[in-house]
């Protein structure tokens, strides 16, 4: 038998891609020989675009590079402003701001169960996921009016209060998803057939995860306990008690498990959060929107979102637009220089199972 | 172990300035020939992750900066070091041989605002498709401009029929 290598194009027209986003594999059998990623489907230049509008106009622009995790997006943009502007925010919005930011990583990881269960056939555990991510975009739409995308927060603090009766609704819904997590356990994650479909799928080692730049759950599967909530804290993280998740293989199934403990902590902010909301005012004043002048300078910052380390580089030249704006966002390294390296000698069946398990997002990539 | 740091690379380096605007983030301005030198001693001494790479047009200048920033594990500490090179002379040497994910970062700055790295074997379209012209994320490109220059010649429904 004569083997010989194709050119096989995965994505964007692909049932096992998530999202628009293509891999051109060159493939000797069903042995990947070589994987390109191919990103660029959602390019839609955010960042020139942001260098057009004011301040205040960008407000409704970062959430849209992340679709499935609007809200870090939004709190890196208001702390690279509060940075330069040197606003202080009040503590009541810091608390509120990490209910969302918590939320909105619940969301998001439920989404990521959703992805990797379908992928995998589970569907019933894909219905569940799906469902109770549901129940978060409900408490969004009536937090903020918008289930996808809330601009929420705005520089200085949040656009306004929670609403009456609001905090019980989230205790529910917390108790209500810890209720049924014996489930999800008993249904995917303690079963021997999601055991030996993820084990060893796509394995990494620190020293190749660093050097290629991972973080967030791709790095803390591999056994290393960093998180930028606990080294750099940022909103309210500092006055929370949680744990940073690991395990130490570096495989799919490792990364799908510090994301099911990661959910359970979750859990833990949000309700140390809404017992110890302090009162007061919930945003600070900003100067006129047309007429607000940034001083000049540059700064990063940086948050752990629900897939790794997301920073901005803001730049200011003192205007009224900003200079430039450049989001580093965790998808990148993900979605290529990884991605890349754990396809080579994968089976062409594993493509989703590690693209999703390593959690990227193709707009995130694009920008 | 800031102060120290800030120091040695003070006296190590020839016109390099440190300054810092909060107490996690140290700034480098060095000139284009120390970078690599400077990059390989943060590596030696634990700054061995690459965080990102971006480009800033200060068209006024006639320079683009050029921004890396490494980060350290153990500390909270992140140094971002800014590099300018000449705006009409845009090449540089790639820093891939000191970090391997330059790659990707490289060419996305290669696509956005023309800058050729030498050395970087994978300077092919990231994310634009069919697009030699110019580089849209140099100041002097209007996207305004080109969108109705692009678009508005476009015939409506009514003068195709």
């Amino acid at each position: 038998m004569i083997t010989r290598e194709l050119e096989l194009y995965h994505g964007p027209q692909h049932l096992g891609m998530v999202g628009n986003f293509s891999i051109t594999l060159s493939v000797e059998g069903d042995t990947i020989v070589e994987a390109k990623a191919n990103p660029g489907y959602l390019h839609r230049g955010f960042e020139k675009l942001m260098e057009y509008r004011s301040w205040t106009q960008n407000l409704t622009l970062p959430c849209r590079i992340n679709v499935v995790e609007p809200d870090s997006m939004e709190m890196i943009y208001m702390m690279g402003v509060e940075s330069l502007a040197r606003i202080e925010v009040p503590e009541r919005a810091q608390y509120i701001r990490t209910i969302v930011l918590e939320l909105s990583r619940l969301a998001s990881h439920l989404f990521g169960a959703w992805a990797y269960a379908n992928m995998l056939g589970f569907d019933t555990v894909a219905q569940w996921a799906m469902a109770y991510r549901d129940f978060v975009l409900d408490l969004f739409e009536e937090l903020t009016g918008g289930r996808v995308y809330h601009i929420y927060m705005c520089p200085g603090g949040v656009r306004r209060d929670l609403p009456d009766g609001f905090e019980e609704k989230v205790m529910n819904f917390i108790k209500t998803l810890a209720d049924h997590v014996p489930d999800f356990d008993a249904a995917l994650f303690e079963n021997k057939l999601f055991y030996k479909r993820a084990k060893g799928i796509g394995q990494i080692s620190r020293q190749e995860a660093i050097e290629l730049g991972a973080t967030g759950q791709v790095l803390r599967a591999t056994g290393m306990a960093y998180d930028i909530r606990k080294v750099e804290p940022y909103a309210a993280y500092d006055k929370v008690k949680f744990e940073v998740p690991t395990r130490e293989d570096g495989d799919a199934y490792s990364r799908l498990w510090v994301i099911h403990d990661e959910m359970i902590q979750s859990a833990h902010i949000i309700m140390q959060c809404i017992e110890n909301l302090p009162k007061g005012k919930v945003y600070e004043r900003t100067p006129n929107p047309f007429k607000w002048k940034i001083p000049k300078g540059e700064t990063y910052v940086r948050i752990e979102s629900s897939r790794g380390e997301l920073g901005a580089y803001v730049v200011s030249n003192g205007g009224k637009n900003p200079y430039r704006i450049f989001f580093r966002t965790p998808s990148f390294t993900h979605g290529i220089p990884i991605l890349e390296k754990l396809l080579k000698g994968a089976n062409i069946s594993d493509v989703g199972n590690i693209m999703i398990s390593l959690y990227v997002v193709p707009p995130e990539i694009d920008r | 172990m800031n102060e120290e740091l800030a120091k040695e690379i003070i006296d190590n380096f020839s016109n390099t300035g440190v300054s810092y605007t909060s107490k996690y983030r140290m700034y480098i301005q060095t000139p284009k020939e120390e970078l690599f030198r400077l990059l390989e001693y943060l590596k030696d001494n634990g700054f061995n992750y690459l965080v990102m790479i971006t480009c800033v047009d200060w068209i006024d200048e006639n320079e683009f900066e050029l921004v890396y920033q490494v980060g350290n594990f153990n500390t909270p500490l992140r140094i971002i070091i800014q590099v300018r090179i000449p705006r009409n002379d845009p090449t540089y040497k790639s820093i891939i041989p000191i970090f391997k994910n330059a790659t990707d970062y490289e060419r996305e700055i290669h696509e956005l605002f023309g800058i050729v790295f030498e050395g970087n074997p994978r300077l092919i379209p990231l994310f634009l498709d069919n697009w030699q012209r110019f580089h849209p994320f140099k100041k002097d490109f209007d996207s305004r401009e080109y969108v109705k220059n692009t678009f508005d010649s476009i015939p409506t429904l009514e003068e195709y029929k």
